[in-house]
C-alpha cells in the first residue's frame, strides 16, 4: 500500500527574516504587556500606563498572526496560536487575582 | 517558617552543599575551556588536530555543562534542606560517600574522553568509552553509578522531607527529583533502531530540561525570594504551584516538537506545535514572579518611610533577576524563534539551535545556580548583608556580555545557514558546505570565539570573587 505523501508549502526566502523578527517580537511585546500590567498592579507604574500594556498585547497578537501566516501553519496550529494569545492575555489577570487574594488573607 | 540560611556554619548538609558547589565550579571552568577549544577549531580547523579533535572537545563541552549543573542542583538542595525542614539532612554520611563516588566517576569519565576518546564501536565502547548520546554520553558503567548517586540523593531528600517540617518548596522538590532521577533510565537502554533510540533519548533531554529542571528552577527561585528579600512564603509558594502546573502542562507534551524529526506519526506536528506555543507562558509567569515579589516586598519596606533595600545578598539577587530575564530570553524568545515545526524544518541542526542552547542553558540554569553559590558563600561566612564587589560586577558583566555576544553571533550564523543550506540549497550535502563557507558565517564564528574568551575571563573573575568575597570587609556582618 502506498501511503499518502504530505507536501508542505515552502517558505519564500524573503519571508524568513520577517518570521524570525515577528516571532521574537511576540515574546518581546508579550513581555512588555505582562511587565507593565504587573508593574501597574504593584504601584511601580502609574495607572494611566495600563492601556499601554493592552496595546502591547495587541501587537503580540498581530505578530503571532503575521508569523503564523508567513509560516503557512495548518488549521490546528492556527487555533493553537489563538489559544496561546488568549492565554497570554488572561494569564496576568488570573495570577494577579490570586496574588491579591493571598496578600489580603495574609495582610501582606 | 523562618529561614536560617545565614547560619550555615555547622550544618553538615550545608557543608556537603559547598563541596557540590566547589566541584560544580571546577567543571563549569572545564566546560568553558573545552568550549573555547571547539570555538577555536571552527576558526582554525587544524588546532590540536589528532590530539583533541572537535568531536571530543564538543563532547566534553556539553557533557561538562550537564554535569556541573547537576552537581550545583544537588548542592542547592542540600543547602536549602535544613532551612526548609528545620532539621539536619537524614543520611548525610551516605550523602558524603556518594559525593565522592560521583566525583570519582566524573573524573574517570573525563580522563577516558581525553585520553582514550574513541572505542572499537562494539559493546566495549558503550560500556567503557561513551554511548554516543549527545548530552548524556557517559559510558554504561558510569550510568549505573549516576543512578545509584541520584537514588541516594533522592532518598536523603525524601527521608528529610518526611521527618522535618514540610514546606511547599520541599514537596515540589521531592516530586521533581523523583522525575529527574527516574527519567535518566530512559536513556540507558540501547536499541539498534536509531529512531527508537532517539525517541527515548528525547525523554531524558527534553523532559529533563523543559520539565524537571525548569520546575527545579521555580523551587529555587521561591527559596531565593524568601531568603534574600523576605518575600511572603504563602505568596511565593502559590506562585510555585502555578508554575509547576504550567511547566508540566506545557513541557511534557511540548516534547512533540522533537518527535516530528524521527519519523513519528504526523499528529506530533500538531501536538508539538500546540504545546510549544504554550511553553513560553510559564516562563512569563516566572518572570512576573520575581518582579512582583520584589516590587511588593520593597513597596512594603518603603511604606515604613525608610528607604532601605530589602535585598540581603546583592550578587545572588543579581543572578536570580538575570535568571528571570535569561529564562525568558533564552528559553522563551530564542526557543520560540524556531520551535514551531513549520520553521523548525529549516532551522533544526543549524547554529540557531546552538544560539538557543547557549542562551537558554545560561539564562535558565547557570544564572540561578551561580546565585545559589553566592547564597552558600554568604551562609558559610556568616554575612548579614552581602554587597557587590568589583570582582562580582566584572564577573556578571563579562559573563552576561560574553554569552549574549555568542548568542547573537550564532544567531547570525544560523540565519545564513537557514537561507543558504536549507532554503536555497534544499538541505543538500553541497548546501551544508556552502552555508558554512559564506563571509557572514565565518565572521560570526570569529565573533563567537571572541565572545567566548570574554565569557571565560568573566568566569575567572567569578572564581576570584567566590573564593575571596567571604572575607571582604565591605559586607555587613
Amino acid at each position: 500500500m502506498i501511503e499518502e505523501v504530505i507536501m508542505r508549502q515552502d517558505i519564500p526566502l524573503d519571508d524568513f527574516l520577517t518570521i524570525f523578527v515577528s516571532s521574537a517580537l511576540v515574546m518581546v511585546f508579550g513581555g512588555f504587556y505582562v511587565g507593565i500590567y504587573t508593574a501597574v498592579k504593584v504601584n511601580l507604574l502609574k495607572k494611566w500606563t495600563m492601556p499601554l500594556a493592552y496595546m502591547f498585547w495587541m501587537l503580540t497578537a498581530y505578530c503571532l498572526y503575521l508569523m503564523g501566516s508567513l509560516m503557512h501553519v495548518g488549521e490546528f496550529t492556527a487555533k493553537a496560536l489563538v489559544v496561546a494569545a488568549i492565554g497570554l492575555l488572561l494569564l496576568p489577570h488570573a495570577v494577579y487575582f490570586m496574588q491579591h487574594r493571598v496578600h489580603e488573607e495574609n495582610e501582606h | 517558617m523562618a529561614s536560617n540560611h545565614l547560619t550555615g556554619i555547622g550544618s553538615e548538609s550545608k557543608q556537603l552543599a559547598t563541596w557540590y558547589f566547589t566541584f560544580a565550579a571546577i567543571i563549569f571552568g572545564a566546560q568553558l575551556l573545552f568550549g573555547l577549544v571547539a570555538a577555536i577549531q571552527y576558526v582554525m580547523p587544524g588546532f590540536l588536530f589528532e590530539l583533541l579533535d572537535f568531536s571530543v572537545a564538543r563532547m566534553l563541552h556539553i557533557n561538562a555543562l550537564v554535569v556541573w549543573m547537576v552537581f550545583a542542583m544537588f548542592g542547592s538542595v542540600y543547602w536549602l534542606l535544613p532551612d526548609e525542614t528545620g532539621i539536619e539532612t537524614i543520611g548525610i554520611k551516605i550523602g558524603k560517600l556518594l559525593y565522592w563516588v560521583f566525583v570519582a566517576a566524573i573524573v574517570v569519565v573525563i580522563l577516558v574522553y581525553l585520553f582514550i576518546q574513541v572505542g572499537p564501536a562494539d559493546e566495549t565502547s558503550i560500556w567503557f568509552i561513551h554511548e554516543g548520546r549527545e548530552y548524556i554520553e557517559a559510558p554504561r558503567w558510569a550510568d549505573f553509578g549516576i543512578v545509584v548517586v541520584a537514588l541516594g540523593f533522592v532518598a536523603n531528600l525524601w527521608l528529610t522531607g518526611f521527618k522535618g517540617k514540610n514546606s511547599g518548596i520541599v514537596t515540589v522538590l521531592m516530586a521533581d527529583m523523583i522525575a529527574f532521577a527516574g527519567l535518566y533510565l530512559a536513556g540507558m537502554f540501547f536499541t539498534d533502531n536509531i529512531t527508537v533510540d532517539q525517541y527515548w533519548w528525547w525523554w531524558v533531554i527534553h523532559l529533563w530540561v523543559e520539565a524537571t529542571w525548569e520546575v527545579f528552577v521555580g523551587a529555587i527561585a521561591a527559596y531565593g525570594l524568601i531568603t534574600m528579600i523576605g518575600a511572603h512564603r504563602k505568596v511565593v509558594e502559590m506562585w510555585l504551584w502555578i508554575e509547576v502546573a504550567m511547566l508540566f502542562g506545557s513541557g511534557i507534551l511540548g516534547i512533540g516538537h522533537h518527535y516530528f524529526w524521527i519519523g513519528t506519526p504526523e499528529y506530533w506536528w500538531e501536538i508539538g506545535a500546540l504545546f510549544s506555543a504554550l511553553e513560553p507562558l510559564p516562563l512569563v509567569a516566572m518572570f512576573i514572579h520575581v518582579l512582583y515579589d520584589w516590587g511588593k516586598t520593597q513597596g512594603a519596606q518603603d511604606a515604613t518611610g525608610q528607604e532601605v533595600s530589602v535585598i540581603n545578598n546583592k550578587p545572588a539577587f543579581t543572578w536570580f533577576v538575570l535568571n528571570a530575564f535569561g529564562n525568558f530570553l533564552g528559553a522563551g524568545i530564542w526557543g520560540f524563534f524556531h520551535t514551531l515545526p513549520q520553521v523548525n524544518l529549516y532551522t533544526h541542526g543549524t547554529q540557531f539551535t546552538s544560539a538557543h542552547g547557549h542562551l537558554a542553558f545560561f539564562g535558565a540554569y547557570a544564572t540561578i545556580l551561580i546565585g545559589m553559590m553566592y547564597i552558600a558563600v554568604q551562609g558559610t561566612n556568616g554575612i548579614k548583608i552581602m554587597k557587590n564587589t568589583r570582582a562580582s560586577l566584572w564577573a556578571v558583566s563579562l559573563i552576561v556580555g560574553g554569552v549574549m555576544g555568542m548568542t547573537i553571533a550564532l544567531t547570525i550564523a544560523g540565519y545564513v545557514q537557514v537561507l543558504v543550506s536549507r532554503a536555497q540549497m534544499g538541505a543538500t550535502w553541497a548546501g551544508y558546505f556552502d552555508g558554512q563557507s559564506g563571509m557572514w558565517f565565518a565572521q560570526a564564528m570569529d565573533w563567537r570565539l571572541f565572545m567566548g574568551a570574554i565569557t571565560f575571563l568573566g568566569f575567572l573573575f567569578l572564581v576570584k570573587d567566590l573564593l575571596s568575597t567571604g572575607k571582604n570587609p565591605v559586607h555587613e556582618r
